[in-house]
């Protein structure tokens, strides 16, 4: 069984492409800094509508949120930012964040950046980088 | 066994009414259709995902009726699932399958096969994520694995004689494990699944044969690849191998390669109008099925499947 499971691994590792490494392009197609800034301010008030991600930031400092989303998906996609915050553990030490919780996130985001007409492609490219966060933003397995 | 499988039937319904409202948090599409036989997956093959819309710490259920036509076969299946906290899946199926050409077998041997004669089987199935997330591990290659289990039991019908002269039985156990993985970047998901089966045609020829070697276990790989579209559309394709335990029996008996089983596949398109629905559409190819009784021909033809999700 252990043979075949690697086996099957394997053919994975065939099939896989090299996973794109962030290029200054995606940051082009989000529309550099005034794109990201636009793409923030969107977010946060469909995060704040939105019944499952509401509460988790109407006690936050938005205006503060939103700025760092902007240096950490700009650094993510390989804009000349340089994101300051916490680290994704230590920021969300303290939240009760639940898999749900972060999949809800990225259903809104889906939604802001459909509104800011960003191709279904760069969308996922731009998932691809962030979803593995999911190990250090979900406190509550 | 068919009483439990109301039972489980009765529960789902039940739980699926309570669920309704409740919010369970996957991403769409991502807990897969309903495969045939009930496990969430492809159309024909089983993934490493498990099915309905609960992600960690919920429940979620699921239910769906397909329906696949070819030249001279129709085979209509429904069943239910039920998906604990992205660990466990539980899965119940009816399949439906209108054997009509079989009434041509009494001309060979007087079997008594009555005229529109249906076949029955009954799946019950469990699945378990044992590694990996398919979805949000997109930093790695490392797939979502899970390992599952499916009895089936057949219902012949007037067809039991002629289960008794190839010697299968009605009842069967396969064992699988799946490999599951979504390259996001790319939007590419691609399965394979590993299954040890001793079915004859997914179990509707019943399991084993009187055939020298050919009454054990085997293992036949599967694959499925789709690429996504949008957020609520995929198109992909399946390879399923099949074992062919009937047609050396078939030949010992001068009978050719009336028996012969062939391997399955098809393309499909998926689309999720809601994170509740999804509708899958495809063009099966289920190769030669009892080719003796209908002309040799090919089976190919449509599939069409609805499921809902909660």
């Amino acid at each position: 069984m252990k043979k075949t499971l690697i086996a099957v691994t394997l053919a994975f590792c065939g099939a896989a492409m090299a996973q794109t490494a962030p290029t200054d392009s995606l940051y082009k197609t989000f529309g550099e800094k005034p794109g990201l800034v636009k793409l923030m301010d969107d977010f946060m008030v469909r995060l704040l509508a939105d019944p499952r991600t509401g509460p988790h930031f109407k006690p936050a400092n938005q205006q503060r949120v939103k700025e760092q989303l902007v240096d950490q998906f700009c650094q993510v996609m390989g804009g000349p930012c340089v994101y300051k915050g916490a680290d994704m553990k230590s920021a969300h030490a303290n939240l009760d964040i639940k898999k749900s919780d972060f999949n809800a996130l990225v259903e809104v985001l889906q939604l802001s950046m459909d509104a800011q007409g960003i191709p279904f492609r760069a969308q996922n490219q731009l998932l691809a980088q962030l979803a593995p966060m999911h190990r250090e933003t979900i406190t509550e397995k | 066994m068919k009483h439990a499988t109301s039972a489980l039937a009765l529960a789902l319904a039940g739980l699926t009414c309570g669920l309704a409202q409740a919010d369970t948090g996957k991403l769409r599409l991502t807990g897969g259709v309903s495969s045939i036989d009930g496990a969430a997956g492809g159309g024909l093959t089983p993934w490493a995902v498990i099915g309905t819309n609960a992600t960690e710490g919920e429940i979620g259920a699921s239910a769906h009726i397909s329906r696949a036509s070819t030249q001279d076969y129709g085979l209509t299946t429904y069943g239910a699932a039920l998906g604990f906290k992205d660990r466990i899946e539980l899965s119940v199926a009816r399949q439906d399958f209108n054997a009509s050409p079989a009434i041509a077998l009494n001309g060979i041997a007087p079997f008594g096969v009555t005229p529109g004669q249906h076949i029955k089987m009954d799946i019950v199935g469990v699945k378990v994520r044992v590694a990996g997330d398919a979805v949000l591990d997109s930093d790695t290659l490392m797939p979502q694995i899970a390992v599952g289990l499916e009895y089936k039991h057949t219902r012949p019908g007037s067809l039991g004689s002629v289960f008794n002269f190839l010697g299968t039985k009605t009842s069967g156990v396969d064992v699988y494990v799946s490999a599951t993985k979504l390259f996001l970047a790319q939007g590419i998901l691609v399965n394979g699944t590993l299954r040890a089966t001793k079915a004859n045609q997914n179990g509707l020829l019943g399991f084993g044969s009187n055939a020298p070697g050919r009454d054990s276990y085997s293992l036949q790989p599967e694959f499925s690849v789709a690429y996504l579209l949008s957020k609520n559309v995929a198109v992909g394709a399946e390879y399923r191998f099949k074992p062919n335990n009937l047609e050396s029996l078939g030949r010992a008996a001068g009978l050719g390669d009336a028996l012969r089983e062939d391997n399955w596949k098809d393309i499909f398109i998926a689309w999720a109008p809601s994170k509740n629905l999804s509708l899958t559409l495809a063009y099966v190819d289920l190769g030669r099925v009892v080719p003796g009784i209908t002309g040799n021909r090919k089976q190919k033809g449509a599939y069409l499947s609805a499921q809902v999700a909660f």
